[in-house]
């Protein structure tokens, strides 16, 4: 009985032991990064993610800029957040890709407090099919057209006025977790900007500039219905394992996450066990979600073998039946 | 008594069950590539770790090709190989970034059994002082520089005379597992290829195409030199966490990695700690190796936040430094 109760003691002890190792250990230190009169500034502002994140941040009382390619659908945009929330946003036109008109939207919006880079481009497809001008897009846009952006706010965030912690906010996406036929491209480019994401924050951390990566399902915007047209059958298959989500919940959850400078930042249920199973080497900012991650992490890593079965299973069984998203007739 | 008996009992019969369910469940199955008498394509082959793999491929009987740029190093590296081993390897000039030029060195070459993506640039740097020219220099040859070998080669892939299994493995770097200060584009295009090499897995596993991915860390090659000069301090600092290895021994580790079908190839200790860190969603072909990484995985993590510890201590000491000196 006695060695009953001892085992019951160290069962206790070992998770406060834990928790307050951690306490001591987390990195960087947990902050908190307010938006309210502060200027956020939106790439891909114009629809989908980041139009819903303009109008939460208007509504929350920030100086809100949107930058996008078509003046046309910033006007739009413009006008939406001005009837549902009676803010005026600024907006600015450009394309990602070009750095000097990227430089000149910034100069022109002034210092920044919170940069969100959430322009992206996805058009799915078998690498084996799909055109590489398809892929150099992806990678233009999502990629280098980040560093763009990071490279041309670096110095207005470090003039941002009134001081206190800034932030850099990636839009990834739960493909830049796990990569899934059809995500070739994709996949590769989202990926990135956890690379991205990692080597900034140590960067940028004596500025108090805190990066935050958004890892959003499948979300119910103009994007999803384009790529929709596209997938392949396989594609849809396997993506199902996580559900979709409307832009406006989206939304909320990244400013939630921006707002207490959390390194990674799921969207849904699926999307937060994906974070506790591809946590690696990224800081953890919180005392509650370190020890989540230390404690979960083995069965997490099962579950994650068992969703690999789970794939492998229906590529097999796809195959099998003779079906493939590629014509073999023609090779 | 009979408690702790019984207790006893269940702590055996645990890891036996685990080991049982990952047994049925790991996919895909473990798979053994040969390399000897087949056709061995290797980029960035003229030096550092695609020469060193050119040389132990050709020794162990595969037929080589090797890519690169220069056709004076492909030259010279032809010459050292025909030394070494006595064996002709077949040298190819392109440059990555062009899909032509590869095509054409592909179709030249012939149907590939073993493709080695390999070719790397890699320029540290803080991203506030880094040109953008260094960092779309980075992500055009690591990233876009694979997906034109990759697509140019899966024909030839699919091509390949006397079947068996096939194998596209892709040369990563322990900065594809984690990023540190003055690797913001380095690691953005070695993570690019763990997102490439996951998705692309899925797609090829049907025509028995095994993809994987190499971690090696600061390997003594010409690179690393060029490297070395441009090289922040405190990005010396952290990376001191994990020690250099000579390219002959990640190469090894390399073939070892690609004829075992492994989709993580570590390359030495901390690559093993690293690599079960991050074995996020990727597959585990090994049971014993799933095993691991589901035992371990709790303990890694702690291990992972000690270290971001560590090396966000010496950052804010960097600092503090700096401002002390009044720089």
């Amino acid at each position: 009985m006695a060695a009953l109760s001892f085992l019951g003691f160290l069962v206790l002890l070992l998770p406060l032991t834990l928790l307050l190792l951690l306490y001591l250990i987390v990195r960087p230190k947990p902050v908190r990064i307010p938006i309210k009169d502060r200027h956020v500034f939106i790439t891909g502002g114009s629809s989908g993610i980041g139009l819903a994140l303009a109008h939460q941040a208007a509504k929350e009382g920030a100086r809100v800029s949107i930058l996008a390619r078509s003046g046309e659908k910033l006007e739009e945009a413009k006008q939406s957040i001005q009837l549902a929330t009676g803010i005026e946003v600024a907006t600015y036109s450009a394309d990602v890709r070009d750095f000097d008109a990227v430089k000149t939207a910034l100069d022109e919006a002034g210092p920044v407090d919170v940069l969100v880079v959430n322009q992206g481009v996805f058009v799915p497809g078998e690498l084996e099919v799909q055109s590489l001008d398809e892929v150099r897009l992806m990678i233009d846009v999502n990629i280098i057209g980040s560093f763009h952006m990071i490279k041309a706010a670096l110095p207005l965030i470090k003039k941002r006025q009134n001081g206190g912690p800034a932030s850099i906010a990636l839009m990834s996406s739960q493909a830049g977790q796990v990569g899934i036929y059809g995500y070739t491209g994709y996949s590769a480019s989202k990926f990135g900007l956890r690379g991205l994401a990692e080597a900034l924050q140590q960067e940028v951390i004596a500025d108090d500039i805190h990066v935050s990566l958004i890892f959003p399902p499948d979300t119910e915007t103009p994007g999803l219905e384009e790529e929709n047209k596209r997938r392949p059958r396989l594609t849809s298959i396997i993506a199902a394992s996580s559900g979709a989500m409307k832009a406006d919940e989206v939304a909320k959850k990244a400013l939630d996450g921006i707002k207490s400078g959390s390194f990674i930042v799921p969207c849904n249920s699926e999307g937060f066990l994906l974070s506790i199973a591809t946590a690696g080497l990224s800081p953890q900012r919180s005392v509650l979600m370190a020890f989540v991650e230390v404690v979960a992490a083995g069965l997490i890593r099962f579950v994650a073998l068992c969703f690999q079965w789970n794939w492998y299973g229906s590529i097999e069984k796809w195959h099998a039946q003779g079906k493939t998203g590629v014509n073999h007739a023609d090779l």
